[in-house]
């Protein structure tokens, strides 16, 4: 905005006196916010140790100084709890303002370092079982009282990742590149259960009132994972085919309705991008025949679909 | 030329879009905002980001659809040579371009809606092919197109990812052309880059200061970041010795170092100070994130060639001082310094009420502070904050 054009709406009454005060200190830069940069080195900051702990034990587990860098790390998870604790308002069902600018930094951070105690110990002494699922069902359990205590949605989508690789579902593009989604048999049923039971929780949690503005992250997961596995499902399985197909299309439609909802038009895009991989895979033994008829398909498809859109456009607004 | 969109217009959505913000951080009043709604209209299809790349991925599979259908068909009965095909390819990128002018543009009034940037990036890419399949394959006209075709469509659709290709296609042609003429040009490269580069900045900080050039704000803001970083770049010790080894076969042997050593040395560390000294002296937030990133790249090249071996320990090291320096900024900022804050004076996360006092700080003058703090550490900067609003 340049100060003409504010002076203009001035001139043209359309802001108050005050209101022209206030933000002629803003647009003349007499007013200056770092705000998304002390952030983003401060979200920085908190990758950059917690990835250098994490290396520092791997390297030296067994060392003579573990139960040095043991202590030291709980003493910091400890040190971060504590001020996480001191310096949070008290919990409710709604939205937390946070005291200062740092204090989600401070709880993220002392989420990280006490998974990474954590896995020290189960490393160094197998505190919990030979397996590393209770190890992840721990996290999962303490990711998410911290989500609901301090507010912290960063700590909600660990809870949720840490509760999926818990079932065995790994929540990674990196990982599905490296097809260990597919790779394991039945797992897409999990994915399945996991998305739909996910979803049934945070709508009881919803009703009750109980944190509502986590509903797009929960959603969001949830309906990722219940329609990958969908897919895949109908994939693998040539013969129910059609039994993964309704799937599909009953998880677009929810997730269609999700977006609707919760003003999100996001899950619109996931219920169109996959809805139409669904449809476009059972075509296709129609369409594989003539490369002209699959041409003609995308032409009448996308094109159908922009039309759409631009048609209905008012229901697509800017603001939902 | 003209930028292919109506001039009131975008005048109107720039002003709506920067009132919106005020009226959601409670500077204005939905009231105010309705009215100024209606006194500046804009007539624009212009959705929301999510609808924007919906739209974009399904023209551009619609288009495929198009471009297999008339491939089939010329295909069937040009059974001819490459020069043909890469003829019609031309013509059917520029018809796209028509096309998208005609229908979308002009009728339909779309404004960045997907549609558009899928038919841009089509017609750009067709063109591009058949040039390609003209000539063979000849670098040099190929890359000056580019730079040719990627300026027009920046200028005339207003488009980032063209900016930016634009500004890459223009280093890539300085580096490629001294490059094939070997030799003493070969060395000179970096002070080439920087001798070109430095005043189209200043050239592009010009324009952006113009009235009349309001409409492409954004695309010269990006395109200064990108000049920035290239004379960066060019004085980078790593990027200059890693390019001399790996593209010129120069031999660095043990105890030898690439010519002009110390030119680089100096330019890797005075160049981020230079910049964040200026971003934070003339609050330009342009320099402030591009020195950042530069910090961040300077101390991974000194960590590169003088390592201890412990990475582990530098990372944490480096992640401890960035948290505690960061921690530090922050409460120094809690009161406003020199016109310094750490709110997001445009987002009422934290509550505006700072912003009262800051505002009354200011205009009364009752700052007394020290200089602005020097930053550690160092990172990038995509803007960091979570926000689910689309």
């Amino acid at each position: 905005m340049r100060l003409e054009k504010l002076k203009e709406l001035h001139d043209k009454k359309f802001i108050t006196d005050e209101q022209f005060a206030e933000l002629d200190q803003i647009i003349s830069k007499k007013v200056f916010s770092v705000f998304y940069e002390l952030r983003t080195l401060l979200y920085l900051g908190v990758l950059l140790f917690t990835t250098g702990v994490g290396i520092f034990i791997y390297l030296n587990i067994g060392d003579l100084g573990h139960v040095v860098s043991i202590i030291v790390l709980s003493i910091l998870t400890l040190a971060c709890f504590y001020y996480s604790f001191k310096n949070s308002g008290p919990y409710t069902h709604g939205k937390l303002v946070p005291a200062t600018p740092y204090l989600d930094y401070i709880v993220l951070l002392g989420c990280l370092l006490f998974i990474s105690v954590l896995g020290y110990l189960q490393f160094q002494y197998n505190v919990l079982d030979e397996s590393l699922g209770e190890t992840t069902l721990v996290a999962a359990v303490i990711f998410f009282i911290t989500a609901y205590r301090f507010d912290h949605l960063g700590a909600l989508s660990l809870a949720i990742t840490a509760f999926a690789s818990f079932w065995g579902l790994s929540v990674s593009p990196q990982e599905w590149y490296h097809n260990d989604f597919f790779a394991s048999a039945n797992l897409h049923v999990t994915a399945l259960f996991f998305g739909a039971g996910l979803a049934g929780a945070t709508l009881v949690l919803f009703q009750r009132g109980i944190k509502q503005h986590f509903a797009f992250t929960y959603f969001n997961f949830c309906s990722l994972i219940f329609l990958v596995g969908a897919l895949v499902g109908l994939f693998t399985n040539h013969d129910s085919r059609g039994l993964y197909f309704m799937l599909l299309f009953t998880g677009c439609a929810l997730t269609a309705y999700a977006g609707y909802w919760l003003k999100s038009f996001l899950f619109l895009l996931y219920a169109f991008v996959f809805g139409y991989i669904g449809i476009t895979y059972f075509l296709s033994d129609f369409l594989s025949y003539d490369g002209s008829i699959l041409f003609l398909y995308f032409i009448i498809s996308c094109g159908g679909f922009v039309f759409f859109i631009i048609q209905y456009k008012s229901y697509f607004k800017r603001e939902p | 030329m003209k930028c292919a969109y109506n001039e009131t217009w975008l005048s109107n959505l720039q002003l709506l879009k920067e009132t919106k913000e005020w009226q959601k951080n409670k500077i204005i009043s939905p009231e105010q905002q309705a009215s100024i709604t209606a006194a500046y209209p804009v007539a624009f299809f212009h959705p929301n980001l999510i609808i924007r790349i919906l739209l974009f991925l399904a023209s551009l599979i619609a288009l495929s659809g198009v471009t297999g259908l008339l491939s089939l068909f010329v295909l069937s009965i040009a059974n001819g040579t490459e020069q043909i095909i890469s003829a019609l390819c031309i013509l059917y990128g520029i018809a796209a371009f028509f096309f998208l002018e005609a229908i979308f543009i002009r009728t339909a009034r779309h404004y960045k809606s997907g549609v558009t940037e899928a038919l841009v990036y089509h017609a750009v890419g067709f063109t591009l092919a058949g040039i390609a399949g003209i000539t063979s394959g000849n670098t040099h006209v190929i890359v000056i197109s580019c730079l040719a075709l990627f300026s027009f469509t920046a200028f005339r659709y207003l488009d980032l990812v063209s900016t930016s290709a634009a500004i890459l296609s223009l280093a890539f042609l300085i580096f490629y052309e001294l490059f094939e003429q070997g030799g003493i040009l070969r060395q000179i490269i970096p002070m080439v880059f920087i001798a070109l580069f430095t005043p189209l900045y200043f050239f592009l900080k010009l324009q952006k200061e113009k009235r009349e050039n309001e409409r492409w704000h954004h695309c010269i803001m990006l395109a200064e970041a990108l000049t920035l970083l290239i004379i960066y770049a060019a004085g980078n010790y790593l990027v200059v010795r890693e390019l001399s080894v790996n593209l010129m076969d120069m031999q660095i042997i043990e105890g030898q170092n690439i010519p002009y050593a110390f030119l680089f040395y100096f330019l890797t560390v005075t160049i981020p100070v230079a910049y964040i000294y200026f971003g934070i002296k003339n609050k330009d937030i342009v320099l402030i994130r591009v020195s950042l990133v530069a910090i961040g790249f300077s101390v991974f090249t000194f960590k590169y060639y003088y390592s201890l071996g412990h990475p582990e320990i530098t990372l944490t090291l480096a992640g401890a001082i960035l948290i505690l320096v960061t921690i530090q900024l922050l409460r120094y900022l809690k009161t406003p310094k020199r016109g310094y804050t750490r709110e997001n004076i445009l987002s009422s996360k934290w509550g505006s009420a700072n912003l009262e006092a800051l505002v009354v700080s200011q205009t009364m003058g009752g700052n007394h502070s020290a200089g602005a703090s020097e930053h550690g550490g160092g990172g990038s900067s995509a803007g960091g904050g979570s926000s689910e609003s689309f």
